[in-house]
């Protein structure tokens, strides 16, 4: 029971990581109808200048935040810059400038800051005796504090395009931008502000999850695992639904902890196929995923 | 309608097309305050296409004229600050919004909150049926309700000139009755101006004061209502009685 348990904690954790990747893809596929493969890269690079700064001896929580503006204005010129202008004539191109965006990213944090591994410094207190005991098992503070933030990231998104002007904008362009703009939506800002704020986001999460995830140092390969776990959980829950991405990103992360722990052959490096197995079977079975958009539409 | 006084919309000269498609050939036409014109014409006339350069949507070489002040960018959201409102043909509804929230979007260019409220209850109250729906996905409604839905959600900006794409394409005829009623009285209790395209053209004509006559893309007659009522070849053209 206590290893049960323990296992769902470390499925929950790395879930909510997960999470809040997928959140980041959730909102730019909402407004653009893109999967933004680069993603994780933009938190990757914005983890490095958050890096940088804290070698100046910022504080991370002080070094996060000039990253997460950063970020912000990364995702808003490279929707206005590479993104539109490809997308007007042609969308499937939008597929190779996102991955030019993401070798040309993680390119460039090598060129600057080197290939070896840095020590990230935590955000989330962490250490042998951090810890709670829920009936035998351990849940350390850093797992608490993650996944408060993602309920707390979740709860502020939500609240952010159910109750705002500029969420409600965001959910017209992402049903019909030729009707919002008649509408007198400024559908280009709309998409500026959406990468903007996934791209802020990520920051936020990189700096996060580096510690967390393994090899628990900054390096350029930081962020490939993390984001083809995110896109299945997003793909799992339905691209354009904050709740799907929640219930895909902690579904997938406890799966693979008890898959891990139980199926003995398909633990450590077969958890990540089993996540793309789950985005080939979602492609094939269930488009939508569990919580997308059906057509509710009649004539 | 004679004599030169400022009318609230003048479009002059306008030449317009898709691709290397010309639709509209160098024509004007033009609305006064609270006046109702009808533009009426066969398919592929370039009805549509006039109202979408009205709006903002398509751009146009020619002058657009507010108040008779010539607007240099001309862009949905500009329209509609200059009170230009469009209801699209096949509705445009933001079929995953509900539709509370589809008249919100209707009002995004506005910054007065309580007003925004006001106006949705309004509107509640000319449409009971869009009222009693106001949580429920758009995209499940009838065609006869979003087509309400489209015209509560094009008056949510205030227009002083509303831009009616065939409302009654694909409906019911005591529906597209009640919606013509409604546009009628929305037009004597407001003073919203309207510009009506339409292929039913007994209905247009019995609200309308004024008619332009589009064929491929030139106007070839305008005049009042009354005239086209009464003019035999017309009315075959157009009324088919």
């Amino acid at each position: 029971m206590e290893i049960l348990l323990s296992r769902v904690f470390a499925g929950a954790t790395s879930g909510s990581i997960y999470v809040l990747i997928a959140l980041c893809l959730v909102i730019v596929f909402r407004s653009s109808s893109t999967i933004n493969f680069a993603q994780g890269e933009f938190a990757l690079f914005t983890t490095y200048v958050t890096w940088w700064l804290t070698e100046h001896g910022l504080n991370v929580w002080l070094a996060v935040l000039p990253a997460i503006v950063l970020g912000f204005v990364m995702g808003v010129v490279a929707e206005r810059v590479l993104i539109r202008p490809v997308k007007k004539r042609d969308e499937t191109a939008v597929l190779i400038v996102a991955l030019a965006l993401f070798t040309g990213l993680n390119g460039l944090d090598g060129w600057i800051w080197g290939s070896d591994d840095k020590v990230f410094p935590r955000m989330l207190p962490s250490g042998d005796d951090t810890y709670v005991t829920i009936a035998g098992a351990r849940l350390h503070y850093d797992s608490i504090a993650i996944i408060a933030i993602m309920i707390l990231v979740v709860v502020g998104l939500t609240q952010f395009f159910n109750r705002t002007s500029i969420g409600l904008q965001m959910r017209a362009v992402a049903t019909n931008p030729t009707s919002a703009a008649l509408c007198g939506v400024r559908v280009g800002r709309v998409l500026s502000l959406s990468w903007g704020l996934s791209a802020a986001l990520s920051a936020l999460a990189g700096a996060l999850l580096i510690p967390m995830v393994p090899p628990g140092q900054l390096g350029l390969a930081g962020m490939f695992h993390v984001l083809i776990f995110a896109a299945a959980a997003a793909l799992l829950g339905g691209l354009d639904s904050i709740k799907g991405a929640v219930v895909g990103g902690l579904s997938l992360g406890i799966g693979l902890a008890l898959v891990n722990g139980y199926v003995g052959f398909l633990g450590g490096s077969m958890s990540l196929t089993v996540a793309l197995v789950v985005i080939v079977v979602i492609l094939v079975v269930r488009p939508t995923g569990l919580f997308g958009a059906r057509r509710l539409e009649r004539v | 309608m004679s004599g030169r006084q400022t009318m609230l919309l003048e479009a002059e000269n306008i030449t317009a097309g898709y691709g290397g498609a010309t639709v509209l050939h160098d024509i004007s036409v033009n609305v006064a305050e609270s006046e109702v014109v009808v533009v009426l014409g066969a398919n592929g006339a370039g009805k549509s296409t006039l109202l979408s350069v009205l709006s903002g949507q398509l751009p146009s070489t020619g002058t657009l004229k507010v108040d008779g002040q010539t607007i240099s960018t001309v862009r949905s959201d500009i329209m509609l600050q200059h009170g230009i409102s469009l209801v699209p043909q096949g509705r445009g509804t933001l079929t995953a919004l509900s539709v509370l929230d589809n008249l919100r979007v209707g009002a995004v260019s506005r910054r007065d909150r309580a007003g925004v409220d006001q106006d949705v209850d309004r509107w509640f109250d000319v449409f009971p049926r869009l009222a009693e729906r106001r949580d429920q996905i758009a995209g499940t409604l009838s065609g006869g309700e979003q087509q309400m839905l489209a015209i509560a959600r094009a008056l949510m900006s205030r227009p002083r000139l509303l831009l009616c794409d065939e409302v009654s394409l694909g409906l019911a005829p005591v529906i597209v009755q009640g919606l013509f009623r409604t546009l009628r009285e929305i037009n004597s209790e407001s003073g919203t101006a309207l510009l009506l395209v339409e292929q039913n053209a007994e209905l247009a004509l019995e609200i309308a004061s004024r008619v332009y006559l589009l064929e491929v893309g030139h106007v070839t007659t305008s005049g009042s209502a009354e005239k086209f009522r009464d003019d035999d070849s017309i009315r075959a053209a157009y009324l088919g009685y």
